[in-house]
């Protein structure tokens, strides 16, 4: 007997809510100016009024915050003046909590909890030396059974699984080069990404390892930046000032571990997730014009392509090709250059950049026929969105 | 004597990072001292877990005991760390391995490999437990390929 949950009723949720304003820093410019005084906050502050500006709406019409990697969302109520916010919330900063960050505000919004969120995001990791390694404090797993070993980092754990699939598939590194190579080449073409130089796949199989097998190439920048995304109701979304981006389809699941590592790549959930919003949209996975997919580390790419159903399990590195992932192939990703190349936003540019695919104002990386996109994250915790350009 | 109280005692001259040891996972430590690998296993259903926790993860009572297990597993996967992220690796240890264990009665450690070339190493190859005096308090297990591999 299944106890499966009926899952039909993330239907309830189908374009009722959408993104109406995006902010950005500039990831680039600040990336040259390391600045030890530099706060998430600031940076928080500035994406919020970009997002702000670009939805039309006044600060006071805000009366949802939802922030991510800042420590406390005191702070940044209180710095962008919102005294009485009816629905507040903090998430910790892990990349995984983007997608998650997206869904509550359109939860909230589409039941009343309030009627305009904004998703903010902070990261001073650059400038603060953060090593995304290395911490051994406190009575932690991490402190008690790993770091004796020199066990760190959440890329080690993603090499650990890619060094699994190598030896269960036959997968060779030549398709996470085309994934940086690609990221990269998408990077170019944006005028705000950290990472403008094109590389080869001399350069990837050249790059320093990081954990072994996986290079450096394979890994996403530090940089410091902030992102902010604001969600109404699709109804007042019509009255603004771009065309609304729909939140048509979204879902999450969860793989928990204690070492991180899913046995299985995450295909679970991913596949899982595929099936949610592959049963709630019209669209199928040929009417996708982009994917965006959480790039942490080029690996997990590949288990997101793997897991939601592009190609088999285990084909992932053969379908890895340039002319399938590029701004004009089958299924471009990350097309503003990812975490790799452009800025390690932790999933929250890559929200972004599906909005600015949508509105279809992204000048030469532009993708053809941009209605339906995809954003996807594989991790602990899985989530996954059909995002709609509405054209009506 | 006099050459051994002068020379720096392990403790002092060991700087990679130590494990903090708290009441939950003394036994697990107090066993490695032992040469004995041992885990929490649940009195009511069986189930062993690692790392240690308060409770079954399945029955989710406290009634449950260290015991010993069979040392044996197989490599699930491994990685050669060459960023230095950690002190206490001396320049000439880099690239160091870390694997991720697969005991044998299911739950994951990681750990590292000993007696065995990088080159020879795979995933699935069988190993057993070995340990490694640190200090006083701390022996760390490791892991060895399996001597009798089918």
């Amino acid at each position: 007997m299944s106890t499966q949950p009926d899952r039909s009723d993330l239907r309830n949720l189908q374009d009722k809510t959408a993104i109406v304003g995006v902010g950005t820093t500039e990831f680039g410019a600040i990336y040259r100016d390391l600045d030890p005084e530099r706060s998430a906050y600031e940076l928080g502050l500035i994406a919020f009024r970009e997002a702000l500006n670009d939805a039309g709406l006044r600060r006071t019409e805000v009366d949802g915050v939802i922030v991510s990697r800042l420590p406390h969302y005191g702070r940044m109520c209180e710095m962008i003046g919102l005294r009485h916010p009816r629905f507040v919330n903090v998430l910790p900063g892990e990349g995984r909590q983007s997608g998650i960050a997206l869904q509550y505000a359109a939860l909230a919004v589409a039941n009343g909890m309030a009627d305009v969120v904004a998703c903010i995001y902070g990261n001073n990791g650059r400038s603060a030396g953060a090593r995304y390694g290395g911490e051994n404090r406190g009575i932690s797993t991490q402190a008690m059974f790993e770091a004796p070993y020199g066990m760190t980092s959440p890329g080690a754990v993603t090499s650990m699984m890619f060094r699994r699939h190598q030896y269960r598939y036959g997968t060779t590194t030549e398709p996470l080069g085309h994934l940086a190579i690609s990221n990269r080449a998408n990077a170019a073409l944006n005028p705000n990404a950290v990472m403008q130089r094109p590389i080869t796949m001399d350069d990837y199989h050249g790059a320093r390892y990081i954990a072994e097998p996986l290079c450096l190439f394979d890994y996403c920048l530090i940089n410091d930046g902030g992102v902010c995304f604001i969600v109404t109701s699709a109804e007042r979304a019509r009255d603004l000032k771009h065309t609304p981006v729909l939140i048509h389809a979204t879902s999450q699941a969860s793989d928990i571990t204690p070492v991180y590592v899913a046995d299985d790549f995450w295909h679970e959930p991913m596949s899982q997730i595929a099936d949610d919003l592959f049963a709630i949209s019209e669209a199928q996975r040929e009417d996708l014009a982009f994917a965006q997919l959480y790039d942490n580390f080029t690996p997990t790419m590949l288990f997101t392509l793997e897991g939601m159903g592009f190609c088999e399990r285990g084909e992932g590195g053969d379908w890895i090709t340039p002319e399938r992932i590029g701004l004009h192939g089958e299924l471009p990703l990350n097309t503003g250059g990812g975490h790799t190349s452009e800025s390690y936003m932790q999933g929250w540019a890559l929200h972004v950049e599906a909005v600015r695919q949508l509105r279809q104002t992204c000048g030469e990386r532009q993708v053809d026929d941009a209605q339906y996109g995809l954003y996807a994250c594989a991790a602990p915790l899985a989530t996954g969105h059909i995002l709609k350009r509405d054209d009506q | 004597m006099t050459a051994q109280t002068d020379a720096p005692s392990a403790a002092q001259s060991y700087e990679k990072p130590l494990p903090p040891v708290i009441g939950l996972t003394k036994p697990f430590w107090d066993g490695c001292r032992e040469g004995v690998l041992q885990i929490q296993f649940c009195n009511i259903c069986d189930l062993p877990w690692f790392p240690p926790a308060e409770a079954c993860p399945r029955c989710l009572q406290d009634d449950w005991e260290w015991r010993p297990i069979s040392g044996q597993g197989t490599v699930w996967s491994w990685i050669r760390m060459w960023q230095k992220y950690f002190p206490g690796w001396a320049p000439d240890e880099y690239p160091y391995t870390v694997a991720l264990i697969k005991l044998e009665e299911g739950p994951y450690m990681y750990s590292t490999l000993v007696d065995i070339d990088d080159q020879d190493v795979s995933c699935d190859l069988p190993v057993a437990v070995d340990f490694r005096q640190v200090n006083d308090e701390i022996t760390l297990p490791v892991f060895r390929p399996a001597r009798n591999q089918h």
